[in-house]
């Protein structure tokens, strides 16, 4: 939350999950290069250049999956949603190691000529033993500068700043600069590629990534389209029946969903229940995927707070999240779809007694 | 073509790297004032971001309020 920026906002299990990653790419790095080594040998032996700028280019490729993975997946497996906290430092971390591989590279293959090797770069046609005429190359440059762009603008002060949407669209890149390395690679390295373990990988992380959003979505859709019944109206929005709520555990939430518009979090606190808008102001994170820590609803994708009473952030932060109207009324709980403005407070509903 | 190309990429980085340096030192207090103060780990962090986005925040820069 935002009273005055950091650089990083460090917290105990950051600094854990940036070890792994930095520990991560070095193994990876290191087993390549010792793997490589072993693997080419004698008339296939290749330059110790060529050795790191295959084991940073596929370091890449595999992080950028894991980046792409993370999210569908911690849908399916709440407990891994403590690694999309950082998935931005596996982001940075995934540009910086793309950009050591293109770095290379520029170097490499196109710092000896006459040429200026930007120029050679964007000029050149894969006429160094590969066998593409497509400008392999320059598809890694585009996705390498999409990995720089949402790198650089990674940072809080950037999402406030950019404003949530433009910031969310630049970060939808991430999409095209996956499609752009993937073309990288076919028309590269795979076209000089004589064993079919490369192509398979691929082809698996392809539809690994693919099959993950697909299910992601699917499970979405049937969350977005659950049945929902009106009872009343009033002038300020329909009740919602909320049905039994003895499974909605202690201090979590149930999503609701009503019409396709914004989703609403019901949040369990003791035998209270109350409603805000399930969108978390930082960069919407699903709200009724987090829980109630410390008397606050806590977002959990990077931990952003409010009270559940007015949807608040406590002091000093200033965030504020919009509540919803709930109530206890013969037995039943009911639920006002219409969201209250942001910040405004609403009395919490208690349990029914059969259903405590 | 090529060289084209490169010749206003490299110009629009230039003016941005420029531009950066005086953004983190100045500017930026003045479009976000939770940047008041902030620390040189941050200013240094949003460098590489000023210098590619430098006209929105040259922008946002003239029409801050002070
Ligand atoms: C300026 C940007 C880039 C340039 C100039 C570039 C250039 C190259 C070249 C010349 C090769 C062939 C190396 C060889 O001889 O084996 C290669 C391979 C590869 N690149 Fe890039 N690349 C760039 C960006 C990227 C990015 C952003 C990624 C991934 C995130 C990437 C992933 C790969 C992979 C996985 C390979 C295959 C490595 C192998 O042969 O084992 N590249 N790249
Ligand atoms: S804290 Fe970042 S999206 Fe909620």
């Amino acid at each position: 939350m935002s009273v005055g920026y950091k650089a990083v906002q460090w917290t105990h299990s950051k600094k854990v999950y940036d070890v792994v990653i930095v520990a991560g790419v070095l193994l990876y790095l290191a087993t390549f290069i010792i793997v490589g080594k072993i693997a080419w040998r004698g008339d296939r032996a290749i330059s110790d250049e060529i050795l790191l700028i295959r084991a940073l280019g596929t370091c890449a490729i595999v992080m950028l999956h894991i980046v792409l993975a993370i999210g569908p997946l911690a849908r399916f497996f709440p407990r891994l949603s403590p690694l999309l906290y950082n998935r931005r430092h596996l982001g940075v971390a995934t540009f910086l190691v793309a950009a050591a591989h293109g770095t290379i590279v520029l170097g490499y293959y196109h710092g000896f000529g006459r040429l200026n090797p930007f120029v050679s770069l964007l000029t050149h046609d894969a006429d160094f033993g590969v066998a593409s005429s497509l400008p392999f190359q320059l598809f890694g440059a585009m996705a390498l500068v999409i990995l720089f762009i949402m790198a650089a603008t990674s940072h809080d002060f950037w999402l406030r700043n950019l404003s949530a949407r433009t910031w969310k669209s630049i970060h939808m890149m991430v999409y095209a600069c996956y499609v752009l390395v993937i073309a990288h690679v076919m028309f590269g390295a795979l076209q000089a590629e004589r064993s079919s373990l490369y192509p398979a990988l691929l082809a698996a992380g392809v539809i690994g990534v693919t099959a993950l959003h697909v299910a992601a979505g699917l499970r979405e859709r049937r969350i977005d389209k659950q049945p929902w019944a009106a009872i009343d109206q009033d002038k300020k929005g329909a009740w919602i029946d909320l049905g039994d709520c003895r499974d909605i555990p202690n201090s979590r939430a149930r999503t609701v969903c009503v019409d396709g518009r914004p989703r609403i979090a019901v949040f369990r606190n003791g035998d209270d229940l109350c409603a805000v808008q399930s969108v978390c102001a930082h960069q919407g994170g699903p709200l009724a995927e987090g829980k109630i820590i410390d008397g606050c609803i806590t977002c959990p994708w990077h931990g952003w707070q409010y009270r559940p009473e007015d949807g608040r952030s406590p002091p000093p932060f200033e965030e504020r999240i919009s509540t919803h109207r709930i109530r206890s009324r013969d037995g039943r709980l009911e639920l006002n779809a219409l969201p209250e403005p942001p910040g405004t407070a609403v009395p919490p509903a208690r349990l029914p007694e059969e259903m405590t | 073509m090529a060289e084209w190309i490169l010749t206003i990429v490299a110009a629009y980085l230039l003016v941005g790297g420029l531009f950066a340096i005086a953004f983190v030192s100045a500017g930026v207090s003045r479009v976000d004032h939770a940047a008041k103060g902030a620390p040189l780990g941050f200013r240094l962090l949003i460098l590489p971001g000023a210098a590619a986005m430098w006209p929105l925040m040259l922008l946002r820069w003239i029409r801050s309020d002070g």
